[in-house]
């Protein structure tokens, strides 16, 4: 009984200070890190559409089968639509990954980049590479679909990261359909036409 | 204790008892990582970094700490000190965080700083624990660079992400199959150098 009452202090006392250890990091590094990845996340969006001459303010926010918010963005050049811009995310294997989605103004897509994610390091972080990633390029909403075969036409999984793969295909896919949806309307494109929602 | 000899703990950690070459330990990471001297030098780095602050925190607590829950209280003190790692490098040194982020949170469960702090920490003193952790930690540093360099030179032609060759010379290097075979001729190459010329008996087998 004494022994146990001995143990039951050791540990908690430990687990009290790590926490606090913990705690007081988390506190004087997270400001630090929210600006960092602010200032990153303005530069990714200006990256994609680097020829937008007008600041790109969000138009609004669309919320994703998996319940969480994002926001659209037009990207315009003196008052003229250059691109349009999305973020979103897919729950990959072991993480959300987000990204951003942009479309050029025939709504296929004309970049996409992985903000973050934390996926398996060395199978799942292959969705960064450019062989797989660029693969999105040039598609209209009907093209994408993943497959595991060799194709050309649609998205093709990376071998051992299916899920990952599958997670970022998808996430491309809300956007693109929010990015239709939105601004679609009058450009009537065959892309935009008989797709399930 | 004026009897303990740092240089024997530092020649120990680095040579003798080298984390990769000698006790075979945390292999998984030392496969995953030497792609290229770049990520094994960073992985190294945190590493070291995460096993001295390790020793030194279950040194100071070591009279304090239960034998009957001694695991566990290791195991929380390395998640904390991974987690305050990966708290800083995500906020000061976001480039770097970039890289390594997905593989910070894998040290805590390096069989290698577990195996220092039951080994080596629990029975000695702050300062040759800090040293033994140090060592250790420059041991798989070494190692990671070591492999990195084999790796990345003949897998990719290049040093550091700079090009060298023209080409790559043999791909297979850098694939996860090619660590192991790295790994091997690397280990066996430490043996035969150590039987040859050091008379000793060559590496322990088995591990993690």
């Amino acid at each position: 009984m004494k022994d146990m009452i001995k143990i039951t202090v050791s540990l908690v006392a430990i687990f009290i200070a790590a926490a606090l250890i913990m705690g007081v990091t988390y506190k004087y590094t997270s400001p630090v890190r929210f600006v960092a990845e602010k200032k990153e996340k303005e530069e990714a969006l200006k990256a994609m559409a680097p020829d937008a001459t007008d600041p790109i303010v969000p138009s609004g926010t669309w919320s994703s089968s998996h319940g969480k918010p994002y926001e659209y963005y037009l990207a315009s050049s003196a008052g003229k639509p250059v691109a349009y811009i999305s973020s979103t995310a897919g729950k990959g294997y072991s993480s959300f990954i987000a990204m951003l989605v942009s479309l050029d103004t025939d709504l296929k897509i004309r970049d996409i980049k992985v903000l973050h994610h934390g996926e398996t390091p060395g199978l799942g972080d292959q969705i960064e590479d450019p062989n797989f990633i660029g693969q999105f390029k040039g598609k209209g909403l009907s093209q994408l679909i993943l497959l595991k075969t060799e194709t050309k036409e649609n998205i093709q999984a990376i071998s051992g990261a299916t899920i990952s793969s599958r997670a970022v295909t998808n996430g491309v896919k809300d956007a693109v359909q929010t990015l239709v949806d939105k601004y679609g309307a009058g450009i009537k494109t065959a892309t935009a036409q008989g797709v399930a929602k | 204790m004026s009897d303990v000899n740092y240089g024997t703990i530092i020649k120990n950690g680095i040579f003798g008892e080298n984390p990769v070459f000698r006790l075979a330990l945390s292999l998984c990471p030392a496969v995953a990582v030497t792609s290229g001297v770049k990520n094994g030098f960073l992985m190294g780095v945190a590493v070291l970094f995460v096993m001295t602050m390790v020793n030194a925190t279950v040194s100071l607590l070591r009279k304090f700490i239960n034998p009957k829950v001694r695991i566990p209280s290791y195991m929380f003190i390395i998640a904390t000190w991974v987690t305050v790692t990966d708290l800083v490098m995500a906020a000061y040194a976001r480039d770097v965080y970039k890289q390594m982020g997905l593989y910070i949170m894998l040290i805590v469960a390096f069989a290698i700083v577990l195996s220092r702090a039951e080994m080596f920490a629990s029975k000695n003193k702050l300062m040759p624990s800090i040293v033994d952790g140090a060592a250790m930690g420059m041991g798989f540093l070494l190692a990671l660079v070591l492999l990195g360099i084999f790796r990345e030179f003949l897998g990719k032609g290049s040093l550091w992400g700079m090009q060298i060759l023209p080409g790559k010379p043999l791909l297979i290097m850098i694939m996860p199959t090619g660590g192991f075979f790295a790994m091997g001729l690397m280990m066996g190459w430490l043996n035969w150098v150590d039987r040859k010329f050091f008379g000793g008996t060559g590496a322990s087998s088995g591990g993690h």
